[in-house]
């Protein structure tokens, strides 16, 4: 469903962007040569700690970015070839890209399902089951300027889910939510799985990976640096737990940009 | 195509479901043009009022006997004293320096006799009147004895002098029934309309379009809802398109206001300017001028918004987005201004082939009924054409990576 080939993407950095950063490169690299697969009725984690690229691979996966080097397909598409056809069959989260503060999440639920080109009575039914599962309905007609952060966050789930996509991207998606909601999204993430469709996340929140994800792809510096499932993880790092597994691998492929 | 549609849909609610951004995009402009239209003619009509209202403060020294009947039935309405030549004026002069005084009359001593033992070759009598140019009350006070009080006892020794004034006529000027101004009143009207109108309508089209275009582009940008939409299977292009057209439609509508504001309070401030008589101003149009008007603002209303939707795709924040559009809107503006200056003379067709300057040109013409149908292709044609090539490159920075995610 998802095959990153050889993913490297180089963010080419301004003047002040350099001076910000303290370095003498005018780039950097945020994916270095990544390649992962991930298959349908799987639940895949990207874990990474602050700055890793992690947001920068699942960007170039929904087409927003353009891969500098390797490519990517998505569900037989390609993201650079056919981004419209990987657009229609992924939804993707990240907490950069919002909803518009003037409208409700009625409102956006509607636009976006118009967007993907679906009919009325069909957004009505996912809205009722979408707004239903993640209790939007209280507050389905306030502006979304008027919610809470975890109110956004759940509106932003639902209405980027509005089309039944087969491959679901979320980054970072329990961001901000306390323990109920984090682990109404994560419940429905495996739901999700379970109905036959690919979910990748990304986090750096070691239990969460080890509870939801059946394998994890740990990246460091841009780099995949291993993967496999928990066990697999533990055996090859020679550790008891997934926080053990990777600091040894943190301390071993953290290097310091020159 | 449906794409396109939802996006326009979507725009327009979002304006008119917020009423802070109508009152600030329509309401407000609306009734500040037609306010200050109505301040300046109140103003002027103040003016007028008070000047006609002020009762002039007037020193007649040693008149002619037989002068106060004349003042009297002239009509001159004035606050008169009359003195003597041995009163003193410097007083009277100091006051009309001050403006508390309007004017001071003086004849000659023995005006009467002079005039009456005048032989020709004598010395001609003089009356002398002391004013003061400066002050409003003062000229008007002077023009008005003058042409009430002075010229007609002059007329009236005159007629003395000879019996019939007739013979001192050689020919007359103008005086038969027939009008001897030839005028088109239309084209009169629309020289005066025709040298402000392309002016105000370009800026208002390009004011319009600049703040709403800077925030339905860069601040979805800055929002981070812009991202939103590009995740969605749509087209760049219909994105762009959707953008563009429910922006033109806005600015069109907010000018359509500032035009219909003006043209209730034009009146108001003509008839002051040209004194009361309104006789002169008529616009008015024939169906097809309409529609030619019609077809160069839309036309140039989808030109100003691809140039603001540029900038403002290619700003990073609302605050650049503003520093990249204000030279913009001084180009517009001199643009629009020109016509101001140029007047109708003779200009090269391909001139209407400018973009802004062509259309201010060929409304200029419209107004006179000049407009011929190569000029406003081509005006149409220039604009259309800078649009698209503008259009071409939204979609390209839309499609850049590094304009829409600073990548
Ligand atoms: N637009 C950009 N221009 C330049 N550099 C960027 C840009 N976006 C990200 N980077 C850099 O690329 C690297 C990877 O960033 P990325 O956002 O992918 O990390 P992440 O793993 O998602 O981190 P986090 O856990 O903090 O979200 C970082 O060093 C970041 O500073
Ligand atoms: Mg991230």
């Amino acid at each position: 469903m998802i095959e990153i080939k050889n993913l490297t993407k180089v963010y080419k950095l301004s003047k002040k962007q350099m001076q910000e950063r303290k370095t003498k490169n005018n780039f950097k690299k945020a994916a270095d040569s990544v390649s992962l697969s991930a298959n349908k009725g799987e639940l895949y984690g990207l874990l990474g700690p602050n700055g890793a690229g992690k947001t920068t691979i699942l960007r170039c996966v929904a087409t927003l970015l353009q891969p500098t080097e390797g490519e990517i397909t998505v569900c037989g598409f390609d993201t650079v070839k056919e981004p419209e056809n990987v657009r229609k069959s992924i939804a993707f989260l990240t907490n950069e890209i919002k909803l518009d503060p003037q409208f409700s999440p009625k409102f956006m639920f509607h636009f976006f399902g118009k967007l993907h080109g679906m009919d009325d009575s069909t957004i009505n039914k996912r809205r009722e089951m979408l707004f239903g599962y993640f209790g939007i309905n209280d507050f389905q007609d306030k502006k979304i300027n008027e919610l809470s952060t975890g109110m956004k966050q759940k509106a932003s789930i639902a209405v980027s889910l509005v089309h039944d996509p087969e491959v679901i991207i979320f980054d970072e998606p329990t961001n901000g939510l306390d323990i109920v909601t984090a682990r109404s999204v994560t419940d429905y993430l495996k739901k999700m799985k379970e109905e036959g469709k690919l979910v990748i996340v990304s986090t750096h929140i070691m239990s969460e990976a080890e509870k939801l994800c059946d394998r994890i792809g740990i990246i460091i510096s841009g780099q995949k640096v291993a993967e496999g499932t928990l066990p697999e993880l533990l055996t090859q790092t020679g550790t008891n737990d997934l926080e053990d597994a990777f600091f040894e691998l943190y301390k071993e492929h953290n290097v310091e940009e020159a | 195509m449906n794409g396109m549609k939802q996006i326009i849909k979507k725009e327009l609610n979002r304006v008119f479901t917020d009423k802070k951004l109508i009152v600030s995009l329509f309401i407000l402009p609306a009734v500040l043009v037609v306010g200050m239209y109505f301040f300046i003619g109140k103003m002027q009509t103040a003016m007028i009022d008070d000047i006609e209202n002020h009762i002039s403060s007037v020193y007649i020294q040693n008149e002619p006997e037989g002068f106060r009947d004349i003042v009297e039935i002239s009509g001159f309405s004035a606050n008169i004293q009359y003195m003597n030549e041995k009163e003193d004026v410097t007083e009277i002069k100091n006051g009309i320096l001050n403006g508390t005084t309007d004017l001071l009359v003086v004849f000659e001593d023995d005006f009467l006799n002079k005039v009456e033992n005048y032989n020709a070759g004598g010395n001609i009598p003089d009356v002398k009147t002391f004013y003061n140019p400066s002050e409003e009350y003062s000229g008007t006070a002077r023009n008005n004895f003058l042409t009430q009080v002075l010229g007609i006892y002059q007329q009236q020794l005159l007629i003395e002098r000879f019996g019939d004034l007739s013979q001192l006529t050689a020919f007359t000027i103008d005086a038969g029934p027939e009008e001897s101004e030839i005028v088109d009143n239309e084209k009169a009207t629309g020289k005066i309309a025709g040298t402000l109108l392309p002016y105000f309508i370009t800026l208002m089209l390009f004011s319009g379009a600049m703040s709403l275009g800077v925030d339905a582009i860069t601040g979805e940008k800055e929002r981070g809802t812009m991202a939103s939409m590009l995740l969605t299977p749509l087209k760049r292009k219909e994105i762009v398109l959707g953008k563009l057209f429910s922006l033109s439609i806005l600015s069109s509508l907010s000018a359509a206001i500032y035009a219909i504001a003006m043209i209730i309070s034009i009146p108001a401030l003509l008839k002051n300017l040209t004194g009361g008589d309104q006789e002169g101003f008529n616009l008015s149009f024939t169906p097809v001028q309409m529609i030619e008007l019609l077809a160069i603002m839309l036309s140039l209303v989808f030109l100003y918004v691809s140039i603001v939707s540029l900038a403002a795709v290619l700003a990073r924040t609302a605050k650049e987005a503003a520093t990249f559009v204000s030279p913009l809107m001084i180009i517009v503006m001199l643009a629009g201004m020109i016509t101001m200056f140029t007047g109708n003379g003779v200009r090269q067709l391909i001139t209407y082939a400018i973009p802004v300057y062509g259309s201010a040109i060929s409304i200029q013409d419209l107004l006179v009924g000049e407009l011929s149908l190569a000029k406003f292709g081509l005006t149409i044609g220039g604009t259309i054409a800078v649009a698209l090539i503008l259009v071409a490159l939204i979609v390209r920075a839309f499609n850049s990576e590094k304009v829409m995610f600073n990548a």
